[in-house]
């Protein structure tokens, strides 16, 4: 009975939430720091999946194989790696990158891009297969068919996107290990929601982590909204 | 030189598979070619090799005169179109998917909304331009995505099993678009069926291809009418007897099949005919059914096959009849080898081929 | 289509713009002079040190970050030079430090008691025992089935602290954390205290924790046995040695130090909490030994927390003998 009431007592507070500047502030680190992470994983992920998706080559088997096999990258694994590698005494450690919002931002996009490039390679080699021809007879030379095909594809590369998002702004390994929750630098939503819980404030870890769905939710409804598709 | 595309000793082979073996076809401008053959025969792959999707393995094609090479392949694309057996729309709306080729050969966006409501009107889909290809009915795709390739206007239509799995009313509605596009804009046009019915009412030349090779060629009423054996083989036509013709003053014709069958059809012929009775169009009874059917006669089962969901029976009137029931009729009718049985069809459902 | 290019294409652009913003904002914010600091989840959550950090943030160009994690892990970090300085509760792990040569110029902050917390019904009856003998009565009733221990387990000052009390009662830890009345947490103070509670066990806490969340409903476990010279909780800051690690900020954890030991700063530790817990949560500890007064404590923080009779032996003072004159 004791954890209803503090799911309500939670669930008032998240609506309280909104108008604290603390909490403004984390979840639009949080939303800065993940964005951003999706961003650049996008720009390597993205061409990269539809190079693989498009040709075949010898190992390509084995290339997806190893992207998928990266998808459940544990984050407190990968957490520590990165710290080992950002920490001032290993071989990344001079660009002074350990305990920066930089640091989670990089760790992240380490952590999505497998998953960007997996979700890509699927949406472009789920193109029928006939639309490459299709826009060959109707005229299109072959760089204009791969557009089209492409064209095809992008329902299916929003929806890499915003998993990748989802990924990294739910993610609590990595923000930890080389961001350190500092407050007011590098504290986001997830390792306020471990601090909190840990210092015994439940309530309000309820209202941040129901926030943070919030977020989630929001951001696939508006992607699914303007793709008008069922996932 | 009237020949508008020419094929020569082409071969092409996938893997190890030969789809096409020495084929020598010449298609003659703004005729209506019509190829057909049975599943597996090589027809889409000799579409393809026409609109210049694939590069033959062995031999040339001409186009125009021209010599189709790999330099000049991409843009005689744009001269001829093909539409794909199975519908292949862009995940977008029907205005866009027709819009597509119009917008690669640069045209004004006024032209293109004008083509585009102008073919809209041919294939019966006024104003479906903002409607989702997704959503449209198996029917509205295809239709959709002929009036993308009529849209181009280009010299070269090639049509592969166009009007396969569609209703009669989709069907004829097809038809009538590509005749208009070939008596209106001279379009040469080749298209593909298994299905020889279909081909008998549009097309004015036919090319039998079986496995690869080109069997026979001619003006269709040829064609059909020697029901070779090579024709009869591949079609599985069931229920196709020769006969002699004689007009009726009603305007039907009578097809003395045997001394003890006489078809009625509701076509204008005489002389040496073959007629066609699909199985589905005839009814099976135990009695005497009285409706308009002219065609009614009485025979004995001969022949049981179970097709799962449906029973084959081979029936003898005089002349041997193929046709199908329901499971569910058949125990009820209580039917048995040598049950006796009326059978009833329709004049109009005898074709003449 | 047209009005789905137009939404990607913005939404697209205001993700770029926010992107580029919030980058070239933080950028621009760590040219400002940082201070790291690695310190404990017990000093850290009772949010004391938040409140240190807003006041010296005011009065210096600073810009001062706690990572909060276990002792072990903030030695580690300062091992690796990836801390300026380190807030700690460890003596024995401290003088490590400072003899391996990482640390300089260390200074006692703070101190408080830990307290061994149980049910109130306290089926091992310790209530106000010494620690020893109240150890001694929890494994006897733990071996009965009477009762459970719950130890932090994460090699934490606390957890450091436990294993110390378990030797003075002439107990083997190594032998005892395998029984089965003995659970190890392998987490923080808070997660420790709660599951002392869900079991109704004995556990060791730090009195700010143990406040909090006694005060907040939390727990409802009472403190059983206070008194004793082991029960001692020192806490230092020790500033990272440059000479080992040439890119920290020397200066700026000196400065923490000069704030942390000064008159304003010291008053701040003592009054925090008094207002929500009616106590201080921790008491300043460089007045009290700077005067030598209350004997008896001051003559424990010797015992436990000096080495070689010094706060900070010579060697490690590193030029700033201000600091302990």
């Amino acid at each position: 009975m004791q954890s209803v009431w503090e799911i309500l007592e939670g669930i008032r507070r998240v609506i309280e939430l909104f108008g604290n500047p603390v909490v403004l502030e984390t979840t639009f680190r949080s939303i800065y720091v993940s964005g951003t992470a999706t961003l650049l994983s996008a720009l390597l992920g993205i061409p990269l999946g539809v190079l693989i998706g498009f040709r075949d080559f010898t190992g390509k088997h084995f290339v997806k194989g190893i992207f998928n096999a990266l998808l459940g990258m544990p984050t407190v694994a990968l957490g520590l790696i990165l710290y080992i590698v950002f920490s001032h005494s290993g071989f990344l450690g001079f660009l002074d990158l350990l305990y920066t919002p930089m640091a989670v931002m990089f760790g992240q996009a380490i952590l999505i891009t497998p998953i960007m490039i997996s979700l890509v390679v699927h949406a472009v080699e789920s193109v029928d297969p006939d639309v490459r021809d299709l826009a060959r007879t109707l005229g299109a030379s072959e760089t204009e068919a791969s557009i089209a095909v492409l064209r095809e594809s992008t329902a299916g590369v929003a929806l890499a996107s915003i998993s990748c998002f989802n990924r990294a702004i739910a993610e609590l390994g990595v923000a930890i290990a080389v961001g350190g929750n500092i407050r007011g630098l590098t504290r986001v939503l997830t390792t306020t929601i471990a601090l909190e819980v840990m210092r015994g404030e439940i309530e309000y870890s309820i209202a941040m982590a129901a926030l943070l769905l919030l977020i989630v939710f929001a951001v696939t409804l508006a992607i699914n909204l303007i793709q008008r598709r069922r996932p | 030189m009237n020949c508008f595309v020419k094929l020569q000793c082409l071969t092409k082979c996938y893997e190890d598979v030969t789809a096409l073996d020495n084929v020598n076809l010449e298609v003659k401008r703004s005729e209506i070619l019509t190829v057909i053959g049975p599943n597996g025969s090589g027809k889409t792959t000799l579409l393809r090799m026409m609109a210049f999707l694939d590069k033959p393995t062995q031999g040339e094609i001409y186009f125009d005169g021209a010599r189709i090479n790999d330099n000049n392949r991409n843009h005689m694309r744009t001269k001829c179109t093909m539409v794909f057996q199975k519908t292949a729309l862009f995940d977008t709306t029907v205005y866009n998917n027709i819009a597509y080729g119009l917008r690669l050969r640069k045209r004004s966006k006024r032209e293109i909304e004008k083509r585009i409501r102008e073919i809209l009107e041919l294939v019966r889909l006024e104003g479906y331009q903002k409607r989702q290809t997704r959503k449209l009915s198996g029917g509205e795709q295809q239709r959709t995505s002929l009036a993308r390739a009529l849209t181009l206007n280009t010299e070269l239509l090639l049509l592969d099993e166009p009007t396969a799995n569609l209703d009669p009313k989709n069907a004829s509605i097809i038809e009538e678009a590509i005749t208009r596009a070939n008596r209106e804009y001279n379009t040469t046009i080749v298209t593909t069926t298994h299905n020889m019915l279909q081909a008998e009412s549009i097309t004015e030349r036919v090319a039998l291809l079986l496995r690869g090779k080109i069997a026979e060629i001619g003006p269709a009423s040829e064609i059909f009418g020697t029901a070779s054996k090579n024709l009869a083989s591949f079609a599985r036509l069931e229920n196709v007897f020769p006969g002699i013709a004689r007009i009726r003053e009603d305007g039907t014709s009578l097809i003395e099949v045997s001394d003890a069958v006489h078809i009625e059809a509701a076509l204008k012929k005489s002389g040496k005919v073959t007629v066609l009775v699909r199985p589905e169009d005839i009814i099976v009874s135990k009695k005497a059914v009285s409706s308009s059917a002219r065609n009614i006669f009485e025979g004995r089962i001969v022949g049981i096959s179970d097709l799962g969901s449906t029973v084959k029976l081979n029936v003898d009137v005089g002349k041997p009849f193929v046709v199908q029931i329901t499971k569910r009729s058949f125990s009820e009718m209580r039917l048995n080898l040598n049950s006796r049985v009326f059978l009833t069809f329709k004049a109009s459902s005898v074709y003449i081929v | 289509m047209e009005r789905k290019v137009w939404i990607w294409t913005t939404a697209l652009a205001l993700v770029v713009i926010t992107s580029v913003a919030g980058t070239a904002y933080y950028i621009s914010t760590s040219r400002r002079e940082k201070l790291v600091i690695s310190t404990t989840t017990s000093l850290y959550d009772t949010l004391l040190l938040d409140v240190i950090e807003d006041q010296f943030e005011a009065e210096y160009p600073i810009d001062v970050y706690f990572i909060s994690v276990g002792t072990g892990l903030a030695i580690t970090h300062a091992q690796r030079g990836d801390a300026d300085m380190i807030l700690v509760h460890d003596p024995s792990k401290e003088r490590a430090f400072l003899e391996d040569g990482h640390g300089v110029c260390r200074k006692i902050i703070a101190y408080n008691f830990f307290a061994i917390v149980g049910p109130e019904a306290d089926p091992a009856e310790i209530n106000g025992l010494l620690p020893p003998q109240a150890l001694l009565e929890i494994v006897e009733a733990g071996r009965l089935g009477q009762a459970k221990w719950v130890s932090r387990g994460d090699d934490s000052g606390t957890h450091t602290k436990e294993k110390g009390l378990w030797n003075d009662a002439g107990l083997n830890w190594t032998e005892l954390r395998e029984e089965e009345w003995y659970i190890e947490a392998g987490a923080g103070m808070g997660t420790t205290l709660q599951i002392t509670e869900q079991f109704s066990a004995y556990t060791l806490a730090d009195m700010g924790t143990y406040l909090k969340y006694y005060k907040d409903n939390i727990i409802a476990l009472k403190e059983l046995v206070t008194q004793g010279e082991e029960l001692l909780n020192v806490y230092s800051g020790i500033a990272v040695n440059k000479s080992m690690h040439a890119e920290t900020n020397l200066d700026g954890a000196i400065s923490f130090i000069e704030f942390l030991v000064s008159e304003r700063g010291q008053q701040i530790i003592e009054d925090y909490g008094k207002n929500t817990y009616g106590q201080s949560l921790f008491y300043p500890a460089v007045g009290l030994l700077e005067e030598n007064a209350e004997l008896v404590t001051v003559q424990w923080i010797k015992n436990y927390a000096f080495f070689n009779g010094y706060e900070c032996p010579p060697q490690y003072q590193n030029g700033h003998p201000e600091l302990y004159s």
